[in-house]
């Protein structure tokens, strides 16, 4: 398998901000990888680097096989971005900015240009000025999903679309990847990453967590259990591996680290487990303790 | 809740916000004047200097046409104070009209454009309250403004009733710019169009003065400009005519709160027509969005420099007439080295030049606009290298400023014949015009250099620009050094038709803007676009 993108010990400093510490990325050839992490954790920054804008300080970037700095022109003839701030020139219709980047691009494609237009039910004969937020992404969501693009980077292209259109823009991807091209996804929205993503990286502080498929981080991590048993339960709490505990009525919840399940499993067993139910971590609890402040070590 | 509800709070807010630029102004204008005024105190110190200045001042057409019919002058023994104005009175009445015009327009139609009237609006601030709050801001600036050039000419010891006349005049000028700017920010629908309308309606006031000044002197009185010299300041003040500076400003801006209670945020008064559903084949890159958003203030600027470069070439014969007197002849005739009539053109293509120097520098600084609000990184990922990105927008600019100078030759070659009959001026006056291109795109070039190395700073042109027009039009005024005056690309330019064309400093002034520009290359091909 090839990779798209490859980022190894990458670090960017703004004055005496540190944007990337040592970060470490990869995308292969044909996948959908979600890239997610905190505010001013770094990804706009990577996706900066990656088009060529700002160039890192140390570390060594290739995206396509190029220098992402030095071959930028001809590598962005392959590539299609949608920025997270959209800002438009404000006296041009949606239309006319739509099919300037494609002609940019060079790969104006009326017929699905026109598809998406209407499936995003945007206006392009108004002006950019009186565009709501929602609408300016669309008009860019159309500017790159309408091209031929072999690799789509998004840096949060959905915070402004209400729930429809978030699904409309879910099936445009899942057609592109059907087309095999390469998605890189930035994105705060959990549920659009777990539907979509082949594999996920997480950054925080511009250094990479966690990295790898969705299952994989699920199973490499932590479990959920909720039990309840015959005899008090004591003394959980302060086994090696066990987190965030809590009591209830008749049960007790609490997360435990893998390798200490057996562990936790010896210790419920003499004192009669009437119920058990164990269950990966949602990725809303992986995120939270990812993004949560005390580091795990991938 | 009430229009005007929280409009001590925004004032107080406004005036937070320009503690910096407001006192920027105050000192630059009160500087520049004072300055002035000691320099034309010092080499006009006796009557007899004063009685010649006069002689020559009241025949030179190029001098009515800048700066006024020149109250006073005509006396037997011309006061200082009456020289001085000569001088003065007309860049610092433009220059008090400039700031109201920025100043209002920062503060209203700019602050809409971006997304921050909207939170102001959304807290319990009543409708007009930012409209009303802005215009009293400015207007209190003028008048503190105003307060300490009236201060700073009577401790240069002219005369306390002229000292406040003048700033007083001034005040009034400034008032009426705040109004029509007020105005303008209604009916615009953006932020530069509300400035450039504002700027253009200057401009004409200035046009129909300078026309006016040169012929009868009825034009002069369709224009502001024109009521603020008609006080007179040291040369017997007629008061009333403040009062008129002032009604007019007050019926502009009760028109503009009137427009403002009509229209909604954002909006100009003016309706937008819905855009086109598909791209014109012609818009296919860098250089044809460039001509595309810039299309509107090159046909302003295009139609303003015809216009004006028309009415000096219309009055130019006069300039003859004025200096019929042969010993002011005489004068007049060593200072240039061509005709009368020559050098009145050349000096009206030189001050022309360096007004549309403005259009230049603020074409120019469009990609960083461009970059600063984010739409310049996702050009840059396409296909579309850095280089040619700015250079399109530099193309745009260059050929924009040989554009309109050269409709300013043509306005004034036309002109010249209309009144004259003589169509033989065309040619020389257009390739006046065009000569002036070479210092302009210094300029532009400068601001191309900034954008490539120093993208924060690139504000710094504009400083580059307000140092040339010093220089242009207060170089003799404030007697500079000649050292100084060689900072300015303008003063090496060859000024035709009054002398012939010399190509060595133009060639070297090519030199430098491809020096120049050879800088913002290397610079925007090194630097992180952010
Ligand atoms: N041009 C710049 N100058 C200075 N600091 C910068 C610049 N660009 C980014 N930074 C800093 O780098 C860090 C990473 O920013 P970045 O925009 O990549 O965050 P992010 O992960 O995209 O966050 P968000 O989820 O909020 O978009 C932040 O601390 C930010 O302040
Ligand atoms: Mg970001």
């Amino acid at each position: 398998m090839t990779t798209a993108i490859s980022l190894e010990g990458v670090v960017k400093t703004f004055g005496s901000t540190q944007a990337l510490d040592g970060l470490d990325l990869e995308v292969r050839t044909g996948e959908v990888h979600a890239y997610l992490g905190p505010n001013g954790a770094g990804k706009s920054v990577t996706i900066r680097i990656l088009l060529g804008l700002i160039r890192q300080d140390r570390g060594r970037v290739e995206l396509l096989g190029g220098d992402p700095w030095r071959d930028a022109v001809a590598l962005h003839r392959r590539l299609a971005y949608v920025p997270g701030d959209v800002s438009l020139w404000p006296n041009l219709s949606g239309g006319e900015i739509i099919d300037y980047f494609a002609r940019l691009r060079g790969d104006l494609d009326t017929r699905r240009r026109d598809d998406l237009i209407e499936r995003f039910e945007l206006d392009p004969r108004k002006r950019a000025s009186t565009y709501s937020k929602g609408n300016r992404q669309k008009v860019a969501l159309v500017t790159a999903l309408s091209s031929s693009a072999e690799l789509i980077i998004l840096d949060e292209p959905t915070s402004g679309l209400d729930p429809l259109m978030e699904t409309i823009f879910q099936d445009c991807i899942r057609e592109m990847a059907s087309e095999g091209r390469t998605i890189l996804l930035s994105s705060h929205i959990l549920a659009e990453v777990e539907k979509l993503c082949d594999r996920v990286t997480i950054i925080r502080q511009g250094r990479a967590v966690q990295s790898g498929t969705l299952s994989d981080l699920r199973t490499t991590t932590r479990t959920s259990m909720t039990v309840s048993t015959d005899e008090p339960i004591t003394g959980l709490e302060d086994l090696e591996g066990v987190h965030s505990f809590r009591r209830d009525v008749d049960h007790v919840h609490f997360e435990v680290d893998d390798p200490a399940i057996a562990e936790v499993m010896r210790h419920l067993a003499g004192l009669g487990i009437r119920s058990l139910v164990s269950r990966p971590p949602t990725l809303e609890e992986l995120f939270l303790r990812e993004y949560g402040d005390e580091p795990v070590d991938g | 809740m009430t229009p005007f509800a929280g409009f001590g709070h925004q004032l107080r807010f406004v005036l937070r916000l320009d503690r910096v630029r407001g006192s920027v102004w105050f000192a630059a204008m009160i500087g520049v004047v004072l300055a002035s005024a000691l320099s034309v105190l010092s080499l006009y110190g006796t009557v007899a200097e004063r009685q010649i200045y006069a002689q020559v001042a009241t025949a030179d057409a190029a001098l009515k046409a800048i700066a006024g019919p020149g109250y006073g002058l005509a006396a037997a023994e011309p006061t200082e104070g009456a020289v001085v104005m000569n001088e003065v009175e007309m860049y610092t009445y433009v220059a008090f009209a400039l700031m109201s015009v920025f100043m209002l327009v920062r503060h209203t139609r700019a602050e809409e454009d971006g997304d921050r009237a909207e939170l102001v609006r959304a807290a319990p601030i009543g409708r007009l309250a930012p409209l009303a709050a802005a215009g009293t801001w400015v207007a209190l600036l003028n008048v503190v403004i105003g307060i300490g050039l009236a201060i700073a000419m009577t401790v240069v010891g002219l005369p306390v009733a002229g000292s406040i006349a003048f700033a007083a005049a001034g005040v009034g000028l400034g008032l009426v710019f705040v109004g029509i700017t007020a105005v303008t920010a209604q009916v615009a629908s953006s932020a530069r169009s509300a400035r450039s309308t504002a700027s253009a309606t200057l401009g004409a006031f200035f046009i129909l003065r300078a026309v006016g000044d040169i012929g009868s002197g009825r034009l002069s009185w369709l224009s502001p400009l024109g009521w603020a010299q008609s006080v007179r300041p040291y040369a017997d003040e007629r008061w009333w005519v403040l009062g008129l500076l002032l009604a007019t400003a007050v019926a502009l801006f009760g028109a503009a709160v009137t427009l403002s209670a009509r229209r909604d945020l954002g909006a100009g008064i003016l309706p937008q027509r819905p855009g086109r559903t598909e791209a014109s084949p012609r818009l296919d890159g860098p250089l044809a969005l460039a001509l595309r958003l810039q299309r509107g203030s090159v046909i302003g600027w295009g139609v303003g420099m015809l216009i004006s470069g028309y009415f000096l070439g219309l009055i130019a014969d006069q300039a003859d007439q004025l200096a019929e007197n042969d010993a002011v002849a005489q004068i007049l005739d060593q200072a240039g080295q061509g005709s009368i009539t020559e050098s009145y053109l050349a000096t009206m293509m030189l001050m022309m030049a360096i007004i549309a120097t403005g259009y230049t520098v603020s074409s120019m600084l469009r990609p960083r606009g461009e970059e600063r609000d984010g739409r310049a990184s996702p050009v840059l990922a396409t296909p579309v290298g850095r280089r040619r990105w700015l250079f399109d927008h530099a193309a745009v600019a260059a050929g924009g400023t040989f554009l309109i100078m050269a409709l300013c030759g043509l306005g004034a070659g036309i002109g010249y014949a209309t009144s004259t009959g003589d169509a033989g001026q065309v040619l020389p006056l257009l390739a006046s015009a065009l000569t002036m291109v070479s210092p302009m795109l210094v300029l532009g070039a400068f601001a191309a250099a900034l954008i490539g190395v120093r993208p924060g700073w690139s504000a710094i042109a504009w400083a580059g620009v307000a140092v040339v027009a010093v220089i242009g039009y207060l170089g003799e005024t404030l007697n500079l050094p000649q050292w100084a005056r060689d900072v300015s690309p303008f003063t090496h330019v060859p000024l035709v038709p009054a002398v012939p064309f010399d190509l060595l400093p133009v060639a070297l002034l090519a030199a430098v803007t491809v020096a120049l520009a050879g800088v913002a290359a290397v610079g925007i091909s090194h630097r992180d676009i952010g």
